[in-house]
């Protein structure tokens, strides 16, 4: 009895393995790329007139052909199914046999240059699938780039000026936008940049495993998490503090073509063709956009601002640069403020030269008014500071908070910091008497709150006793 | 108080009461303090005289309006028209949006953030938690650390810029019985119906998040372009509990393109986008 069933399993288990034995032959045997070769040869046929056409034709190898790039480490197996890249005849054909669009492959050819160098993708897969790796749930480190951000591979070799030259300008666009919309102010780049936010050296070689994917909507890969990253930073990372710089869709693209030519590697020499020119030295204008605009915007209004959680003083405001002259710039800039988001942006910090910095307080000082506030006349802080206390908490308090912090839903900035300490009593004086125009910092001396220069004295000596408390106040 | 104070027979560590004792006691003490307080109250209740209440509200007034002009005039201007020295204050939204928020006049006498229903005065409690909590996010400071009548006095001096509290009277407050199934998912999802019916998405965005397809032309009764609320923030300027947000549905917000719902929803419905609301905001688990 069991004898039989035993029989039976065997049989059906043998004939089961056998079938599959078969069919994983077969497979072997038809990958996609024959069938491809096969339709491609038709319509080679059908499309050659000459003789030699014909022949060539004829002659096509049915077996994997690839090109071997020892210099660049690769092998491409791409040519096994876009057969006709470097066929004329195939101009209108359809993808894959459709030849290659432009001119590139006159000076590119593939036996020297292959195809992922540029594409991306696995050189080495033998299946559309692989090759590509493009899926939602693809696990390939290099997916296929999209056209519409192949312009970065070209920056791996040629230099932006060269490639503008030529109609490829996208990357040389999406800098642009790099350096207009301040990435660098959190960002830094070959060590230069602000602090805030992540560095972006070699962001564009980082294998897909880098990106968080758990929001992403598209395809799971590095570029789409860019693009989307740049629409909407928080949907993408909930606890990000990237400021949105209200992009457009194209600008989201040419932003992530340029980023993705930040890379880790370096192409061989004998493949580079990148001139070494004279760079240009960037203006104090540039410097301000590439440095400060993405948080003080133009500069004329303070705004409190969410991300932050901290009000963002206006620097361009002419009673500010007024009374600070270019050393007290100087310093605001290189020491920043502690405990704000204003960190310093000395050398060994930010790495912005003393030169640099010089350029960017040069173009703030273009805005300062040529007539100079009143002085006040004090050289030393000799106010009565019991008195500037009380004055200070039914003034000052409502804004700047009685810890005098600044933070959450509070108008006022931070006077908690070794800048306000050490700043020149002028500076601050008059600051109080004159106030900020474009920002809620009213005048509290006779044009405004009318407090005397007495009460202001004392309240700018409490204000300077002021000790920062554990943690800065949410 | 020696209401409750009893003496009892300590022994072995223990203290031990005798109940009977204690009650009796009670009774006697609570006796004697009732016929103190009764005539104390009587006393207290006699009714002064007309001058007398003229002289303290002058008096309130004046306090009021040293406070007003130390604490309130640099943003509501000294003549409550909302036109101080601060002028116009910035605010960046996390999404990059950038709201001009301006300080309210105070001389039409319209309040947002009311108990009482639309197009009454708010009643003093009202004012008095707005300067006592503020109202963070547009920044208005919290005063409660000014003593209690400091901010009565604001709260007469308030009222003495518009010229509505002599021909009116405030109604009285809408009462506010939360139910239990607030916020319990088959209320949320009614709540969601309420909200698609009553077009709340052309303002606040399909998805409640403020970007509505109306949500770029509308403007207050002052003239200024205000925003609809972005439920995604999970702040409301009122405060974020579940009765505010019945009290912004109920009594609506005068002056501002949010109507009241009073009249228009019934009260369960209500309460069901007020679960909808929360779940918006992120409120619920």
């Amino acid at each position: 009895m069991y004898q039989r069933f035993y029989t039976a399993l065997l049989i059906v288990s043998s004939v089961a393995l056998f079938i599959f034995t078969l069919m994983a032959g077969y497979r072997e045997i038809t990958p996609d790329y024959k069938s491809y070769k096969s339709e491609y040869r038709d319509l080679f046929r059908s499309k050659a007139t000459g003789e030699f056409m014909k022949k060539k034709a004829e002659s096509i190898d049915f077996s994997v052909q690839q090109v071997y790039l020892g210099k660049l480490n690769r092998i491409d197996r791409c040519i096994n199914c876009h057969l006709g890249v470097e066929n004329p005849l195939m101009e209108d054909a359809e993808v894959p046999f459709k030849m290659h669009s432009g001119n590139y492959l006159e000076t590119h050819p593939v036996a020297e240059f292959g195809c992922t160098v540029c594409h991306y993708g696995q050189g080495r897969a033998t299946n559309a699938e692989d090759a590509h790796g493009t899926d939602r749930e693809t696990h390939w480190d290099w997916p296929i780039l999209p056209l519409k951000y192949i312009d970065s591979a070209c920056a791996q070799c040629h230099d932006q000026e060269m490639l503008a030259e030529n109609g490829a300008d996208r990357v040389l666009r999406g800098e642009k936008q790099f350096v207009e919309k301040g990435c660098r102010g959190c960002h830094k780049v070959n060590g230069i940049g602000g602090v805030l936010g992540k560095a972006l050296d070699g962001i564009g070689t980082q294998p897909r495993a880098y990106f968080p994917m758990r929001y992403v909507q598209g395809d799971k890969t590095a570029y789409t998490w860019l693009k989307e990253h740049f629409d909407d930073p928080r949907s993408i990372v909930p606890e990000s503090e990237m400021r949105i710089v209200l992009l457009k869709d194209e600008d989201a693209d040419l932003l992530t073509t340029y980023i993705l030519t930040i890379r880790a590697d370096e192409m061989p020499r004998d493949y580079r063709r990148i001139r070494t020119g004279t760079q240009e030295v960037p203006g104090g204008e540039e410097l301000y956009k590439m440095y400060c605009i993405a948080c003080h915007t133009t500069g004329k209004y303070s705004v409190y601002d969410e991300i932050f959680k901290r009000t963002i003083p206006a620097i361009m405001n002419p009673t500010f640069l007024r009374v600070a002259d270019d050393n007290q710039l100087r310093r605001f800039i290189e020491d920043g403020r502690a405990n704000t988001q204003m960190t310093d942006w000395k050398e060994d910090a930010a790495g912005l030269t003393d030169d640099e910095i010089g350029r960017i307080v040069e173009f703030l000082a273009k805005s300062r008014p040529a007539k100079r506030g009143k002085l006040f006349g004090r050289s030393i802080f000799d106010g009565d500071t019991a008195r500037g206390r009380d004055i200070y908490e039914t003034r000052c308090a409502l804004c700047h908070g009685e810890d005098g912090m600044g933070g959450k839903n509070r108008l006022g900035i931070s006077l908690v910091t070794p800048v306000v300490k050490e700043a020149d009593p002028e500076f601050l004086l008059q600051t109080v008497r004159d106030g900020r125009e474009g920002t809620p910092m009213i005048p509290f001396g006779s044009s405004g709150i009318n407090l005397s220069d007495q009460d202001i004295l004392d309240v700018v000596g409490y204000v300077r006793t002021i000790k920062p408390t554990a943690s800065p106040k949410e | 108080m020696t209401l409750f104070a009893f003496r009892g027979v300590k022994s072995h560590g223990w203290t031990f009461y005798d109940p009977i004792n204690i009650m009796s006691k009670f009774f006697i003490k609570l006796i004697f303090i009732t016929a103190l307080i009764i005539p104390m109250v009587f006393l207290c209740a006699v009714p002064s005289s007309a001058q007398d209440d003229e002289e303290d509200y002058e008096a309130v007034l004046e306090l009021g309006q040293k406070v007003y002009e130390v604490r309130c005039a640099l943003c509501h201007g000294v003549k409550g028209d909302g036109k101080g020295i601060v002028g116009v204050i910035r605010r960046a939204e996390k999404i990059g949006r950038v709201i001009e928020t301006h300080a309210r006049d105070l001389t039409l006498g319209l309040f947002r953030f009311r108990t009482t229903p639309t197009g009454c005065l708010p009643d003093d409690e009202d004012l008095m938690n707005i300067i006592s909590r503020g109202i963070l996010i547009s920044f208005m400071p919290s005063h409660e650390k000014l003593p209690l009548v400091e901010r009565e006095a604001l709260v007469e001096y308030v009222k003495f810029f518009s010229g509505r509290w002599e021909e009116e009277d405030p109604c009285d407050p809408i009462e506010v019985r939360k139910p239990d199934w607030v916020g319990s998912r088959v209320s949320v999802d009614k709540g969601e119906e309420v909200y698609r019916a009553m077009k709340c998405g052309e303002c606040h965005g399909y998805e409640g998040k403020g970007d509505g397809p109306k949500s770029n032309d509308i403007f207050d009764d002052w003239g200024k372009r205000i925003v609809p609320f972005n439920f995604a923030t999970g702040e409301l300027k009122r405060g974020s509990s579940a009765e505010n947000i019945y009290f912004t549905f109920t009594t609506g917000l005068d002056g501002t393109g949010m109507p009241s719902y009073e009249d228009s929803l019934e009260e369960e419905d209500r309460w069901h986008l007020v679960s909808y609301t929360l779940k918006l905001m992120n409120k619920l688990n």
